[in-house]
């Protein structure tokens, strides 16, 4: 979060970290980048979305200020040093929104890259067009959240007025970066545009993965109802003849995670689902990226952009 | 083979617990299971109707499969007290609320009752920061009182040595000494574990988690209600089930947070561990009371939980546990048994029921129940 004083915008709380802890990638989730690697993961405080639905309010939407006696205190060399000793391959910031604390990450990113570690986030893509290009110079992988399409969604469900720059932003970022893409969605609310939101995608590159998610009701939803599974899963029928690498879940024992060969249709790569961050890798069959059974290419970080 | 029905709220599946595979159902037990899971959504760690989701949940189970050995366990009062800041009467509230529903289990099933409070909570004072050593400084959000330490340096050492809020740092050959540990056993426990003082708790590298306002207290005593009973020591507690069995139904009831200043039956304060190591409420204190026997070394306090979780696929639906824990009473008792709680998903490891009925959250994400089956064939 940002302060501006002597006409200066600063950040308010450098360096002050919600979460340091250790995790698997597919977590995150990033299901394509490095399958089965450890990552370092970060968060601060506060965030520019208001979700109804939000799974990390007390980090998200309380006031930062309020939040700094419990906060880490760690600096960047320290950061990507434990990073190393925990022989995590990437440094992911996954909590809250990165884009309120920037320079503490580029930051970070420098130290992180001359220590050969990489470094990803999960974003919600809502952010002028400078500050994408800058998460740009900070990050190689992103997984951003295209929540809603619709305006009326987006204010009675995020709080802001309008997608556009959310869409405007994932072009921009899967330029040059690599990307992944999260939609949880609201049964009755969002799941009419899942068509839309998978043209979309399609029309940037259809080997994004996207992850579907099956809301899990928390905050001012608390009391709602799960979404049917099923019902999503029937919902995602015409995606899937666009974006081969379509993944339903954010529950336990889900039936899709496994990434499928587009070519041969031979499960690729297996993974397990506990839900609510809590994926991990079963088996990796590609042979150097590709597939064993048919030697298609699978669109991985690890082969493709590195 | 050990089957998991996961049910994530209108959606079952049946798994290999240990593999993950998929299975179909097809056992009796299996059929009964996957009905009472429909029947008995979860309704959260913090719910008022969290604790009552536990008895009826047994209730359905008792009435349908008829076990001789019961195993609960009440969670809800120790979620609250831990997050919530209260005044001394709603806490004292909060507790009897548990012990009534503990008592309606007693009255409604007739089984006779042992209760085990897993210990008193105190107010959490301050932290103890070890996220900025040379060395590796690692602990779970669950655990207060205890850290591992590993490759510390000579500053590490006399940082920490001498740090107010810590009560000992204890090395890794006293901790095998004190719980005669085989030199497999010591593999897993950090060079150093490390102790707080009442009251403190160390902060470590962890994910986002709320801040506790009360954290378990330094319970080297609990106390077990069991009238007639002489015992003294919690690893005694099976042998009394063992006795009393023969002749009666038993539930062995575990009161997650309350301890000897809040437990308002007559019951026996018992040794709650061995010399300066108290069981915090957990997997070991647990596995301490259904097998008999000290069980610091299946997860020690401060071990490396990454090393071991990021690469070992075995058991994925079981948190850090890699196996299934030996020697446990239900899983030699010849006779039926459950388990049910609402205690995070270790229920089917630290209980070895036949059957068991737990809530499936991670980090107190409500994501729906889980059940396992050991075995079908009673």
């Amino acid at each position: 979060m940002y302060t501006v004083s002597d006409g200066e915008i600063r950040e308010r709380f450098p360096h002050r970290w919600s979460a340091c802890s250790t995790s698997v990638i597919e977590s995150m989730p990033f299901y394509h980048v490095h399958p089965g690697s450890r990552c370092l993961t970060i968060g601060t405080a506060g965030c520019n979305f208001r979700c109804s639905y939000c799974s990390n309010a007390h980090i998200a939407k309380e006031d930062p200020e309020l939040q700094q006696a419990k906060m880490f205190n760690i600096p960047p060399d320290e950061l990507v040093a434990m990073a190393k000793r925990m022989n995590c391959r990437s440094i992911v910031f996954n909590v809250n929104e990165p884009a309120v604390s920037i320079p503490s990450l580029i930051e970070l990113s420098r130290e992180a890259e001359k220590a050969g570690i990489m470094t990803g986030c999960l974003t919600n893509g809502y952010m002028t067009e400078e500050s994408a290009d800058i998460l740009a110079s900070i990050f190689s992988f992103f997984n951003i959240s295209l929540k809603g399409l619709s305006d009326s969604f987006n204010k009675n469900f995020i709080g802001i007025s309008s997608s556009k720059p959310v869409l405007r932003n994932i072009k921009r970022l899967a330029k040059d970066r690599y990307i992944e893409i999260t939609t949880p969605v609201i049964q009755g609310e969002n799941d009419n545009e899942l068509n839309n939101m998978a043209e979309f995608i399609a029309g940037i590159n259809p080997s994004i993965p996207w992850h579907v998610f099956r809301l899990l009701p928390e905050d001012e939803m608390k009391d709602e109802d799960y979404p049917d599974i099923n019902f999503i899963d029937n919902a995602l029928t015409e995606a899937r003849k666009k974006l081969p690498y379509i993944y339903f879940h954010n529950f336990v024992g889900s039936d899709w995670v496994n990434t499928i060969c587009p070519a041969c249709g031979d499960v690729v790569i297996e993974r397990f689902s506990l839900g609510c961050g809590g994926d991990k890798l079963k088996t990796d069959h590609t042979i150097e990226g590709c597939c064993k059974s048919c030697g298609s290419e699978i669109h991985l970080l690890s082969r493709n952009l590195k | 083979m050990s089957t998991a029905i996961i049910d994530a709220r209108g959606w079952q599946s049946s798994f290999d617990l240990k593999t993950g595979e998929k299975v179909d159902p097809e056992s009796d037990a299996q059929r009964i299971v996957k009905e009472v899971l429909q029947k008995h959504p979860y309704p959260g760690d913090m719910d008022k109707g969290s604790n009552r989701w536990v008895s009826d949940t047994a209730f359905e189970l008792i009435d349908k499969y008829m076990p001789r050995f019961v195993f609960l366990s009440y969670a809800a009062q120790y979620f609250s007290l831990r997050y919530t800041p209260m005044t001394d009467e709603a806490r004292s509230s909060i507790i009897a609320g548990a012990f009534r529903e503990a008592e309606r289990f007693a009255e409604v099933s007739g089984y006779t009752t042992i209760i085990v409070g897993t210990g008193d909570m105190t107010p959490l004072i301050d932290n103890i920061d070890i996220t900025r050593l040379d060395g590796l400084a690692l602990c779970t959000n669950w655990s207060a009182r205890y850290a591992g330490l590993y490759e510390p340096s000579d500053k590490d050492m006399t940082l920490l040595s001498s740090h107010p809020f810590i009560e000992k740092i204890v090395p890794r050959e006293e901790v095998v000494r004190l719980f005669n540990g085989s030199p497999d056993q010591a593999l897993r426990v950090p060079e150093f574990l490390m102790v707080a003082r009442r009251g403190y708790a160390f902060k470590a590298l962890s994910p986002t988690m709320k801040t506790p306002v009360m954290i378990p207290s330094d319970n080297f005593t609990v106390p077990v209600s069991l009238p007639g009973s002489e015992i003294s020591d919690i690893t005694c507690i099976r042998g009394e089930i063992e006795k009393l069995i023969s002749d009666r139904n038993i539930a062995l009831i575990i009161l997650e947070g309350a301890g000897i200043n809040d437990f308002p039956l007559p019951y026996r304060s018992c040794s709650n561990g061995k010399e300066w190591f108290s069981y915090e409420t957990g997997d070991a204190q647990y596995l301490t009371i259904s097998t008999g026997e000290h069980r610091f070394f299946d997860y020690p306090k401060g071990y490396k939980y990454y090393d071991e979780t990021d690469v070992n696929n075995d058991f994925p639906f079981s948190g850090y546990f890699k196996s299934i824990p030996e020697n446990t009473f239900a899983s030699s008792f010849p006779e039926r048994s459950i388990a049910v709680g609402n205690k995070s998903m270790f229920m089917h490891m630290v209980t070895g029921a036949d059957i068991s009925i737990e809530c499936f959250s991670r980090n107190m994400f409500n994501q729906g129940t889980m059940a396992v089956i050991h075995r079908d064939n009673k």
